[in-house]
């Protein structure tokens, strides 16, 4: 969206920080990449 | 004509901030901007019952607020309740127009509120009551209760409402048939060739404009913040105890996850209605993302994940729901001492 702040892009509306067609494994790596993007960007200015 | 005016403690005489917390008080007669306001409804009307009370009180404590206000106002059988004027002063303007649009639908009473339109109480009552547009600066007190009387004659007279801009109110979003002469497209192509002059020209219908919010600042340190999880996706506890509605849900819940590691499919249900659910039911945190925030919170990435999360449903979900429950949301956070939010939207 343009001009939104802290906006990070989830994997897919239906899982927005999973996946369904990965090993469990990979997707709590998946996840949790999301989620430290998400703290980075709290960090940031937001622009 | 006997008015019942409220007024909160600043305009009330009481005091400033620090008087915030009075709780309503009566007074059988006119204070502060009250008395002008009586004078400029004319010789026959009296204010008879002026209700004071600390912004702070009143947000806090609404429900009592108002049981205890419409008692003293149906005590007092009134003709007009008139609230505020309020101007940019928002728990003000929100108390005002609570009270408002309970007087009216308990008691049937009319009444009149005025604020500015950027006050979070014209953005929750412009559908409900009728706000005059007082501006910003209370230096326009005379001007604004004069429209405010003005208006107030006229509702009591019931006389034919005008259109928001006529009458000086904050426009309701309503829209009402009419007759015109010319047909649209000549309508429409006057009106594009004037914005293409640089001409002034006036939209029939204004599109929804809200002020930006502005952005907070980043994080100062994450190390020691407390982070609350928050989602849209309609991620909600077995049986939906809120009865949260999958669409245009205009409810909100708040739920433990104190001491759980990750979400149990078999805790959890979703209210949306808008995405394919089954990814998410087999794992909830595919939405919320629990198990992740652990981990992060036992490796000291943050200082604390909040004990509960927060959910409704985003599906077509409209500005006057989802404004009001951000808010809320907003201060239920605050008063969990959160530093920070991540929502996860679907």
């Amino acid at each position: 969206m343009i001009g939104a702040n802290r906006l990070v892009l989830g994997n897919g509306i239906v899982h927005v920080v999973g996946d369904a067609h990965i090993s469990v494994d990979e997707e709590k790596k998946l996840r949790r990449q999301l989620v430290e993007k998400a703290l980075a960007a709290l960090q940031s200015d937001g622009k | 004509m006997r008015i019942v005016h409220y007024l909160n403690q600043f305009f009330g005489g009481l005091g400033g901030e620090e008087q915030a917390g009075a709780p309503l008080e009566a007074r059988d007669e006119a204070v502060g901007p009250g008395r002008l306001l009586e004078q400029l409804l004319g010789a026959d009307a009296k204010v008879v019952l002026s209700l004071i009370c600390g912004d702070n009180y009143a947000v806090e404590h609404q429900d009592t607020f108002i049981a205890a206000a419409l008692e003293k106002i149906r005590a007092a059988n009134a003709d007009l309740l008139v609230a505020g004027p309020c101007f940019l002063a928002g728990r003000y303007g929100v108390a005002a127009g609570a009270l408002c649009s309970a007087v009216q639908s308990k008691l049937g009473l009319p009444v009149i509120t005025g604020m500015a339109r950027e006050n979070p109480g014209a953005d929750l009552y412009r559908e409900t009551l009728y706000i005059i547009d007082s501006g910003e600066s209370a230096a326009r007190m005379r001007e604004v209760l004069e429209r405010m009387t003005q208006f107030a004659q006229k509702l009591m007279a019931k006389k034919a409402i005008g259109s928001p801009k006529d009458e000086g109110c904050i426009p309701r979003g309503l829209i009402r048939d009419q007759f015109v002469e010319r047909t649209a497209g000549e309508r429409l192509v006057d009106m594009a060739l004037a914005k293409v002059r640089g001409e002034p020209f006036e939209s029939e219908m204004a599109p929804a404009a809200f002020a930006p919010v502005p952005i907070p600042p980043p994080v100062r340190n994450l190390k020691t913040a407390k982070v609350m999880l928050i989602t849209d996706g309609g991620l909600v506890p077995k049986g939906n105890p809120d009865q949260i509605q999958a669409s245009a849900a205009t409810r909100w819940g708040s739920y433990s996850i104190k001491d759980r590691g990750d979400l149990r499919a078999e805790d959890y249900e979703i209210s949306h209605g808008g995405y394919d659910p089954q990814f998410v039911r087999l794992d909830p945190d595919r939405l919320v993302p629990l198990d992740a925030m652990r981990e992060l919170e036992k490796d000291g990435a943050i200082g604390e994940l909040c004990d509960e999360f927060i959910s409704t449903s985003g599906l077509a979900n409209p500005l006057s729901n989802t404004r009001r429950m951000g808010r809320e949301m907003a201060e239920r956070a605050k008063s969990l001492g959160v530093d920070a939010i991540i929502l996860t939207s679907t």
